[in-house]
């Protein structure tokens, strides 16, 4: 087991799939214009986590709506990862109880953001796991590098947040990973917070990360079967 | 028992919420760097890890003899001329073609500017060969593409290269002069098949180049690359600005070519 490994290392061969996310949405003013009503009210209608942490956003941005989009993507991953794993019924032990206890959280992230965000929200990916949930080794690894991931791109986009509402909630969830990515790596054998200072990283390196494990298998949809409109 | 635990450590948690709040706080005052994975704090005595450089400048994702990249489009998205909110606008991006598939782009380059990362994109919009910048984020992932499709109206064939390796190459027709195919750098954005209309032939790839003479044709004029119910007049200027081809070799070059491949028409 080795606490040095990243996502980038896992899988590089793994098919190169397209739309981890329907991360981001407009960022045109009108388009954020009809998604702030939305924001506002979706927190308002939101879920216990939420509510009890978020004020109504009143003028979100378009590009806090992309970054709660990524998180939601990145919830997801993680949500369908351990229910899967779960379900697999190959853990036991601490491993059992944690993907019991982290399963749930990130499902309630799911809902929580996806409550938040309402129209907005990105649809879930389908996703791949490739036999990690099914046998413990391979569990445990994978669910280091997400935690530590989760972690790293709530740090990185935590800057980049223009509504307090969202900054809210995003610091509301980091927490929570940073103290999975400890659980984890405690169970794992490796020190559970390794440097004094955690590295962010960029949206753009978080999906380059996520795209090189294959996990997603979503893939822009580029045939069609309708007549053609071409000049002929 | 989560909840118990949530209500026993509430003060604990809002405390290390707000000593979260302090060192989010604390960043913005000391503007790390975020790059690739990395912080840098310029804070006395703190040594941080070596930061990957990464260039200045525009980074190449494309490149016509060797791996291209494209993305669909996420949502719908204003393209800019410079890499930054408020200059000029060069085109509109919709999630969806005109024929209901995923709206792609093919990416030339990528830049940061004040912590967001750019995108230089092609964009299907006329003037032809038009390009513009959008947020990163406002695409999916990168897909990569080996295969480049050449077209040349003055010899009237069409080649293919991969890796800059010819693989295939048929005659074409194209344009009549009054409805020229237009010159320039585009990429093919879909694929079309099963549908009813025979002038089309089996296959029809649909491509980011738009006549500038039918601009009031269905969907904006869209050039396309497609089969024929009239071998007979190939190769020649024979069309309203499409690329036309033997069905056979239409057939045969949607077994070697899917969309994303750029396309140049010389």
């Amino acid at each position: 087991m080795t606490n040095k490994l990243t996502l980038l290392d896992v899988d590089r061969d793994g098919a190169i799939e397209e739309t981890f996310a329907r991360i981001n949405r407009e960022t045109d003013r009108s388009g954020f214009l009809k998604r702030a009503g939305i924001l506002a009210g979706g927190i308002m209608g939101g879920g216990a986590v939420l509510g009890a942490l978020a004020r109504p956003a009143g003028a979100a941005t378009a590009t806090d709506v992309a970054i709660a989009n990524f998180a939601l993507t990145l919830e997801y991953l993680e949500a369908e990862f351990y229910t899967q794993a779960e379900a697999s019924g190959a853990l036991s032990g601490k491993l059992a109880t944690f993907v019991q206890v982290v399963g749930e959280h990130e499902r309630v992230h799911v809902d929580a953001l996806k409550k938040m965000l309402g129209s907005a929200a990105v649809a879930k990916p389908t996703f791949d796991f490739k036999g990690t949930t099914d046998e413990e080794g391979a569990f445990s690894e994978t669910a280091q590098l997400l935690e530590d991931t989760g972690v790293a791109a709530y740090a990185g986009q935590a800057p980049r947040v223009e509504t307090d509402a969202i900054l809210n909630a995003a610091l509301a969830i980091h927490t929570v990973e940073a103290r999975h990515a400890s659980w984890i790596r405690h169970i794992n054998g490796n020190p559970p917070a390794p440097e004094a200072f955690d590295k962010a990283m960029s949206m753009d390196a978080i999906l380059t990360a996520v795209q090189g494990t294959g996990f997603i298998t979503s893939k822009p949809s580029m045939t069609g079967s309708g007549d053609p409109s071409f000049t002929g | 028992m989560i909840n118990r635990l949530a209500t026993r450590q509430g003060g604990l948690t809002a405390a290390l919420a707000l000593l979260v709040v302090a060192l989010v706080a604390g960043l913005y005052l000391y503007e790390p760097r975020v790059d690739d994975g990395r912080v840098s704090l310029p804070l006395p005595g703190v040594t941080a890890a070596p930061e990957p450089v990464r260039p200045a400048g525009p980074e190449q994702l494309s490149d016509p003899d060797g791996v291209s990249r494209f993305a669909s489009v996420q949502a719908p998205v204003v393209a800019f001329r410079e890499p930054v909110r408020g200059s000029k606008v060069t085109g509109k991006l919709g999630r969806l073609t005109p024929e209901g598939t995923d709206n792609i782009v093919l990416a030339l380059e990528q830049v940061e500017r004040d912590g967001q990362d750019w995108v230089r994109v092609r964009l299907p919009v006329l003037p032809n060969n038009s390009t513009g910048w959008v947020p990163r984020e406002a695409l999916g992932f990168y897909n990569e593409i080996e295969t480049r499709l050449v077209v040349s109206k003055q010899d009237l064939q069409a080649t293919l290269y991969r890796g800059g390796k010819k693989i295939w190459s048929a005659p074409v027709g194209i344009g009549l002069d009054k409805w020229p195919t237009p010159r320039g750098e585009y990429y093919v954005r879909n694929k079309l098949e099963k549908y009813s209309s025979p002038m089309y032939g089996p296959i029809a790839f649909g491509t980011s180049a738009r006549s500038a003479v039918l601009t009031d044709w269905p969907a904006g004029g869209f050039v396309g690359i497609h089969g024929t119910d009239r071998p007979d007049l190939l190769p020649g200027k024979v069309s309203h600005g499409c690329i036309r081809l033997r069905n056979e070799d239409i057939l045969a070059l949607a077994e070697l070519m899917s969309p994303g491949t750029p396309l140049s028409i010389v």
